[in-house]
């Protein structure tokens, strides 16, 4: 990376880290929320952007990662941070364990096997009795918006520098060229299985990580809202339309795409759920390898970069 | 023993509806290699068609099926050809995300349009029930189920035995000799997309005779759907239909011996399970 490009990425993290000294309050919120979508993004963006294994069912990772915050401190009085270690190890071995049979689909069947995730976890969680069943866990407040903001951000930088030193790795490299081409990965002495589930689990570690600040933050959990399904469908448009594959795609994707919705939720609420629909169909059909991608060859085509996608994809 | 047999009855009533949400899913799959993401989005909608069709005008469902199915296939047909049609040569997975985004639009839209109230078909014979000495019969599942056979089978000839159904059929084995032969390929994969929508349709409105329609149940139904497809293969009706009753099965008697809520977690595990022991489908080839 460019002297210039570090530049920038710091003093946009400074601008970022500062808003709870001169943001308003709300602001502070809707931070929390778009900082967190962006965890979510990212983590995506490991299992779906760079193994190219397009997972429909993350949001079920952000869930066990708030139930293991939310029955450690509620259930057995520990402290928030043991609580996020044992989402995290929730996470790792549901990773695992639905990783090993599921991931040796190919891309799309894992992609379907994944979409009913969230539903299925709802109806177990709903019959535990330590998670609260569907009556949900009510957790101790802690009425402090900056702190949860920091460490949402603080959580996204390590996620981000996570993927930042992946893709100058061994381990990077052998997702990309299992995205490209399995069987040649494989040929080339990849450990394929290994390398999938592993992506599978950090992925579902960052995830989980994020729906544990977001349980204590909102101090109460239930099944419907911790699975929540739509968490799915913004992630991945915000990973897509930010640009998969990429380090800060997601992150651009995330921050735009939450403004533009927040704005738009002001007026109607249905109307941002809407328009996050409409963005994946037309970011599928002009853009489809996102923001990044498209500010890059715009340069040199101009709109004929839309009409280059379109043509190089229709029947 | 009367309670296991009515379970089975219910299982087998419901499987013959699931066969026919499946059947536009799996032809959209086979022949267009799209797995449609938005299927059940476009069976609510055939719902809703099917709702307003008699609290508005008293057109009975069952009546105004041909009415919902022509709305539907040419809904599908606009947006296969003005849309689909451009991300057709796209990776597996871009189609996979429009559709998924065609879903959230058309949920969203049915949210605005028609508000996120339950809504059932309600005609005068909803209630009644025809009692088979100990197992009890109710008229609308029955008559949902025959509609789901006749449409199934009429899907199996209609592909065996018609000009268009051959085209559909050859394009699904092989696109350019289907091309030297005269097949149009936009104007056939609107065709058979359009076909897809209009079962979705047709689908919809037996299942708002049966149970309720809201503007979410889309994604659980695509799921089921999806299931029913893998578990009969795509390359023949009467495979989804067993597909179908076996699913419709399962869940009645896992409602039954464990739980209402375990009902989608079992078609799930099925789905799971038959895509590792047998991608090709239960029924499907083995690849």
């Amino acid at each position: 990376m460019k002297m210039w490009k570090i530049g920038l990425v710091l003093a946009a993290l400074a601008v970022l880290a500062g808003v709870p000294w001169y943001g308003s309050d709300v602001l502070i919120q809707f931070g929390i929320n778009a900082l967190l979508l962006a965890v979510l993004a990212q983590g995506w963006n490991i299992i779906g952007g760079y193994t190219g294994y397009a997972s429909f069912g993350n949001s079920v990772f952000y869930g066990l990662g708030g139930y293991g915050v939310a029955i450690a401190m509620v259930q057995w009085q520990l402290p928030f941070a043991v609580g996020m270690g044992f989402g995290v190890v929730l996470a790792v071995v549901f990773a695992v364990l639905l990783g090993i049979p599921v991931l040796r689909l190919k891309g799309h069947y894992f992609a379907i096997a994944t979409l009913a995730l969230s539903q299925v976890m709802t109806a177990i969680v709903s019959n535990v009795g330590i998670a609260g069943q569907n009556i949900g866990l009510v957790l101790p407040p802690l009425n402090n918006d900056p702190l949860f903001y920091e460490l949402s951000l603080g959580l996204l930088t390590i996620a981000t520098l996570t993927i930042w030193g992946m893709t100058r790795s061994r381990f990077g490299f052998g997702l990309i060229a299992i995205r490209e081409n399995e069987e040649g990965a494989a040929v080339m002495g990849v450990n394929t299985t290994l390398y999938k589930v592993m992506a599978f689990a950090l992925s579902g570690i960052f995830s989980a990580l994020a729906g544990g600040i977001h349980a204590y933050w909102v101090t109460f959990l239930d099944p419907a809202s911790a699975f929540d399904i739509s968490l799915n469908v913004k992630m991945i448009i915000m990973a897509v339309f930010g640009g998969p594959g990429t380090v800060l795609g997601p992150i651009v994707g995330a921050l735009t795409l939450s403004t533009i919705s927040e704005f738009l939720s002001s007026e109607v609420t249905s109307i941002a759920g809407l328009f996050f629909g409409l963005v994946i169909v037309v970011a599928v059909v002009l853009m489809p390898r996102g923001l990044a991608d498209m500010l890059r060859r715009m340069r040199k085509m101009g709109w004929g970069y839309f009409i280059e996608n379109i043509r190089a994809h229709r029947l | 023993m009367d309670l296991l047999a009515q379970i089975l009855v219910n299982g087998v009533l419901q499987g013959g509806l699931y066969a026919v949400m499946a059947l536009g899913l799996a032809l959209v799959w086979g022949v267009l290699n799209i797995v449609n993401l938005a299927h059940g989005a476009f069976i609510m909608l055939g719902g809703y068609a099917s709702w307003y069709l008699y609290t508005y005008l008293h057109i009975d469902p069952f009546l105004g099926l041909p009415l919902t199915a022509v709305v539907m296939f040419a809904l599908g047909y606009g947006i296969q050809r003005g849309l689909l049609n451009l991300v057709i040569r796209a990776p597996m997975f871009n189609t996979l995300l429009i559709t998924f985004g065609l879903e959230v639009v058309l949920t969203y839209l049915a949210q605005l349009v028609f508000s996120a109230d339950f809504r059932t078909i309600n005609p005068p014979y909803a209630g009644s029930s025809l009692a088979l000495g100990p197992l009890v019969l109710p008229v609308a599942r029955m008559a949902a189920f025959a509609v789901a056979i006749i449409l199934t089978v009429g899907m199996w000839l209609f592909l065996l035995h018609t000009r268009l159904g051959r085209a559909i059929r050859a394009t699904a084995q092989n696109l350019v000799a289907a091309r030297l032969y005269g097949v149009e390929p936009r104007h056939l994969y609107a065709m058979t997309f359009g076909l897809g929508i209009a079962l979705a349709g047709m689908a919809g409105t037996l299942y708002g005779t049966v149970s309720q329609i809201n503007p979410y149940i889309g994604a659980s139904l695509t799921a089921k759907s999806f299931a029913i497809s893998i578990i009969g293969g795509l390359e023949n009706p009467l495979g989804v239909l067993v597909g179908g009753l076996f699913l419709g099965i399962v869940e009645s008697l896992t409602t039954l011996y464990i739980g209402q809520t375990y009902a989608d977690v079992a078609s799930f595990g099925i789905l799971v399970l038959v895509l590792i022991v047998r991608p090709g489908g239960l029924l499907g080839r083995t690849t």
